[in-house]
């Protein structure tokens, strides 16, 4: 197969997956679960051919229809790109352990649907981080926010609907923001390919740049659910379907932060604007994120609002590593990227488990569960170290290189709130550990509870080793993004 | 001196790594065979022993240790290298490990969750070994964390509202001493770039901006003076010490609150310098800060009527003569330091053992309770007599020994007055100890005492006597022999020697 086949194939596999499921599925959705996990692991084989393909000779580009920019559709595939690994591997492990827990939490009937709106927005999120077309790119969004407000609503209560309903309000401003910001590049440049773009951009007029620029990122913050655009995420990402959860939590919103490493890769590139106040404000909403993020956290009772608002935290160190704008900041960033995806879906489906298992969620009722489903807690305790930023697991990488990159950019004082934002995080996080482990139980059945089935548990155990794993193995994905940034920083000249 | 050659070797590893093989490969799977589990326990501790007791011959004639792990980023390596310091701290936890564990089968039987307990007190000899062990300040980061987080669930082990309170109280000191120590790190990395921890520093210079060295140090010593207890970052151990089980307790006093005036001592031998601290000019107010800390945790002392309490506070006040020591800037004075962690490691172990035994087999936690107890526990009474004697400094207990390396410190680097400090501590330490021996011996029996019943057979189980009478024999061996090569002056001295060279 050729890099370019592999690289239509990443996204024509998941679509065409998703499309066949209503009718490979059969009546109620039978054979969904299984169709589905076969089209996960050919695209997840894909998603690997290309990540060795990159690694090796460094990015590439498949052009539709042997059209070559800026008249055809760019496919283009860079280090930023490898987020398809983890982008698959999530989606793998998340339908895997969908099987018991979809067919107990959805009316059957919903079944066939639910499976065809996870690989529809795997696709999009795919189609994303792979196109270099920034019409595609904002297709390939639509696609995948348009199948998470269904994926949100999908039980059919009155909360998820009203969740999904808050989330779609604010994901279409998003879009319309982005929108705008596409057709205003488009009028100054004549171009929708993103280098194209970024080349022609150079000594265009600054006022209209500039418009785009904050409609671009305003929009991707949105998705990004950055502090204070926050306010559709805890809702939604607690009440959907905790598989959905980890996928909502652990990848799409990124793809607002990937969004916002294209819309950098444009615009450092051209040099038509000095983008470091634009900098210093994500700085200091990164900061403010944190805490603000980790403050919401320490007072929920329900574990996945817990969660959910942890995931605004970590945003927050993201924005921050990217708004430091030195290379230390940008690698933990874009690594933190990976590496957050692979913690929270930990959590989030070890909680699902714990949900799936006791039918409790708050924290006080799952007092004593630690005893009845010890490899379950034991892995959400493993995430728990790793996001709260423990060496040597995951988390830290993140931790070391983003207040390595404070103190690079000159500005230690961040590193310093970045440090101690992460000790309020801990405090919510010892709660968890404290209520699993060290507290009389509420409700003593709990004791009687069963371990989770193989098919939940082993996906958690799996991400909860990657969560050491990755701390340790840490040079890997570190080498891996290094080029791509010091060519990110090299077009800044700096 | 002979010049240190580096040896590469594979042990280093051995010893974070067997006991986590304890905690992960033998516990969960002998819940229904608590004999087998503490036979293999037991075994891995007494390797642990051998396999920190075999760099010491080397050490001493001159070889250093060291293993390259993993590379955890593009640039920094996990790595372990064995020197004369980390070789004295790892030796003395593993054997105080080793005591707290044979101590523990008497103490724990009939405890709750005895599987957690055993687990988490075998990884925390792990982590400690690699802290003492640790070739790098990120190295050093890594098992600092894990030993600081990982020791969570021993001390709320018994679950009360109290342990809980003092868990709570506990982790919040230790993550924010922790967070400052991670900063201390990320700017010395950023100085400095990856470099091992080096035999006379050297890793930061002064043309780096003084005004930034000094942040850095500050740092690095309010980071680890939450661990060393420093006053006032103290808070946590008085309260930690008694609602943990006792055998951790004893660890807990001697070697993790140690950990803490180990880091201090890295960071001033192998991270600054000596010859850069003394440009800088920062060490004196570190020694305010620990003159300050022997005296008035010792004041406090007086007053505490919870014996484990009261014990604590002691040990805040012994690791002051640590901090002063180095603070000092003196070989000799340096010695002292290093080689009164070892000895109080066991003295406190001891007396600690001895506050075990009092509450599980006559129910006294009270020193006020504890009037004519000797009659009923002579053993306990006796042991504790004794390392209430090493602890004042009598001569030739083993406590002795670092005060009087501290004190010809003091004269040799023209500080005479310090002497007052060293001799006020000594004399409080009297105060609140030795009236709890008279008591013990010479009071009538009290209420708590007259209620016990007579008991058939010895005072306590031989698993609780034996260790106790084995910490006691090291506090009179490492007193009397003290000057024994292979025991810790020797390597204290070298180490010192090396650093001031």
């Amino acid at each position: 197969m050729t890099p370019s086949s592999l690289l239509v194939g990443i996204i024509v596999v998941p679509l065409a997956g998703a499309v066949l499921t209503p009718v490979i599925g059969g009546k109620a959705g039978k054979h969904a679960w299984t169709w589905a996990t076969t089209v996960m692991v050919a695209t997840s084989v894909i998603a690997a051919a290309l990540v060795n393909q990159v690694a090796r000779t460094g990015p590439f580009s498949a052009y539709l229809g042997g059209w070559e920019r800026p008249y055809g559709i760019e496919l283009r595939f860079d280090e930023f790109s490898a987020s398809v690994a983890v982008i698959c591997l999530l989606g793998l492990l998340a339908i895997v352990f969908s099987q018991k827990y979809a067919a107990k939490e959805l009316p059957p009937a919903r079944l066939g649907t639910y499976y065809t709106l996870l690989l529809l927005n795997l696709t999009g999120m795919l189609g994303f981080v792979v196109t270099g077309d920034l019409f595609n790119l904002f297709v390939f969004m639509e696609i995948l926010s348009l199948s998470g407000y269904a994926l949100v609503a999908i039980s059919g209560e009155r909360t998820a609907e009203m969740a999904a309903f808050k989330y779609l309000v604010m994901g279409a401003v998003s879009s319309l923001l982005v929108l705008f910001a596409i057709g205003l590049l488009y009028a100054l440049t004549g171009s929708l390919n993103m280098a194209d773009i970024s080349d022609r951009l150079t000594g265009s007029a600054e006022v209209p740049a500039m418009l785009a620029l904050a409609l671009l990122t305003t929009g991707f913050m949105v998705k990004a659910a950055l502090f204070p655009l926050h306010v559709w995420l805890p809702d939604a990402h607690a009440i959907a379907p905790s598989p959905v959860s980890a996928i909502l939590s652990g990848l799409v919103v990124k793809t607002g932060l990937l969004g916002m490493i294209r819309v950098y890769q444009i615009y450092y590139g051209a040099k038509v604007l000095d983008l470091s106040s634009l900098n210093t404000v994500l700085v200091w909403l990164g900061a403010i994120s944190i805490v603000m993020g980790a403050f919401f956290a320490i007072f929920q009772e329900d574990i996945k609002m817990m969660l959910a608002y942890s995931t605004i935290s970590n945003i927050g160190y993201i924005v921050m590593g990217l708004g430091l704008a030195s290379q230390y900041g940008i690698i933990g960033a874009t690594v933190h990227i990976f590496n957050h995806a692979l913690i929270k879906a930990t959590l989030f489906l070890g909680a699902g488990a714990l949900i799936y298992q006791t039918g409790y969620r708050n924290l006080s009722d799952l007092r004593g569960v630690g005893r009845s489903m010890p490899f379950t807690t034991a892995a959400i305790s493993v995430g728990a170290i790793s996001i709260v930023g423990m060496p040597p697991t995951a988390g830290f990488l993140c931790k070391w290189y983003i207040a390595l990159g404070a103190v690079q950019a000159g500005h230690p004082v961040f590193g310093v709130a970045l440090v101690f934002g992460a000790l309020f995080i801990f405090v919510y996080y010892i709660r968890m550990v404290n209520s699993f482990y060290f507290q009389a139980p509420i409700h003593p059945e709990i004791l009687e509870v069963k371990e989770a089935p193989l098919t939940m548990l082993a996906p958690v155990l799996i991400l909860a080793a990657l969560c050491l794993a990755m701390g340790l193995l840490g040079r890997i994905p570190l080498s891996f993004i290094e080029p791509a940034v010091t060519r990110l920083l090299g077009t800044l000249g700096g | 001196m002979v010049e240190t050659q580096l040896v590469t070797s594979i042990v280093p590893p051995l010893a974070f790594v067997l006991p986590i093989i304890g905690a992960a490969g033998v516990v969960p799977f002998t819940a229904n065979a608590p004999r087998l589990r503490k036979a293999a326990l037991a075994a891995i501790c007494v390797l642990e022993v051998i396999v920190a007791a075999s760099f010491v011959p080397g050490v001493l004639s001159g070889s250093e240790y060291q293993t390259h792990l993993v590379q955890l980023t593009p640039r920094i390596w996990m790595y372990l290298h064995v020197d004369a310091l980390g070789a004295l701290f790892g030796l003395t936890a593993s054997v105080l490990w080793l005591i707290a564990l044979v101590y523990s089968f008497g103490y724990m039987e009939g405890e709750h969750r005895l599987g957690r307990y055993y687990a988490f007190f075998m990884l925390a000899l792990s982590w400690t070994m690699g802290v003492a062990y640790a070739g790098n300040l990120l190295t050093f980061l890594i098992f600092y964390e894990l030993f600081s987080l990982l020791t969570y669930p021993l001390i709320v082990h018994e679950e009360t509202p109290e342990a809980m309170a003092a868990g709570t109280k506990y982790i919040i000191y230790i993550l924010i001493g922790g967070s400052l120590v991670l900063l201390a790190i990320v700017f010395t990395f950023f100085l400095a770039g990856d470099q091992t921890l080096a035999a006379q520093g050297g890793l930061l210079a002064l043309s780096m901006g003084k005004g930034k060295l000094v942040a850095v140090f500050w740092c690095f010593v309010a980071g680890f003076g939450v661990k060393a207890a420093l006053v006032p970052l103290h808070g946590w151990v008085p309260d930690a010490h008694p609602a943990a089980p006792a055998p951790f307790s004893a660890v807990l006093s001697g070697v993790m609150v140690a950990a803490g005036s180990f880091g201090i001592m890295r960071v001033v031998f192998n991270v600054f310098g000596v010859a850069l601290l003394r440009e800088l000019d920062v060490m004196r107010w570190l020694t305010y800060f620990a003159a300050f800390t022997v005296v008035f945790a010792a004041l406090l002392a007086v007053s505490q009527d919870n014996l484990k309490r009261r014990l604590a506070y002691s040990t805040i006040s012994q690791m002051g003569y640590v901090a002063l020591g180095i603070g000092l800037l003196g070989e000799e004075a340096a010695t002292g330091a290093i080689v009164h962690i070892a000895n109080h490691a066991f003295m406190k172990g001891a007396l600690f053992l001895c506050a075990g035994l009092l509450i599980k087999r006559a129910g006294i936690r009270n020193v006020s309770d504890l009037s004519g107890i000797a009659q009923k526990m002579p053993v306990t009474t006796a042991a504790f007599a004794i390392a209430t004697l090493a602890m004042i400094g009598t001569p030739p207990l083993s406590g002795f020994v670092s005060k009087w390396f501290l004190g010809l410190g003091m004269l040799d680097v023209g500080q005479p007055w310090y002497l007052a400090v060293l001799l006020g501590g000594a004399l409080l330490a009297a105060v609140y100890l030795l009236p709890i021996v008279y008591a013990a011996y010479f009071r009538p029996p009290s209420a708590a005492v007259m209620a016990l019943p007579e008991r058939v057979g010895g005072e306590a189980p031989a698993s609780m006597l034996v260790p106790l009478i084995a910490a006691v024999v090291l506090v009179i061996v490492l007193g009397i022999a003290s000057s024994v090569p292979g025991m810790p002056l020797s390597l204290a001295r070298l180490a010192a020697g090396i650093a001031f060279k």
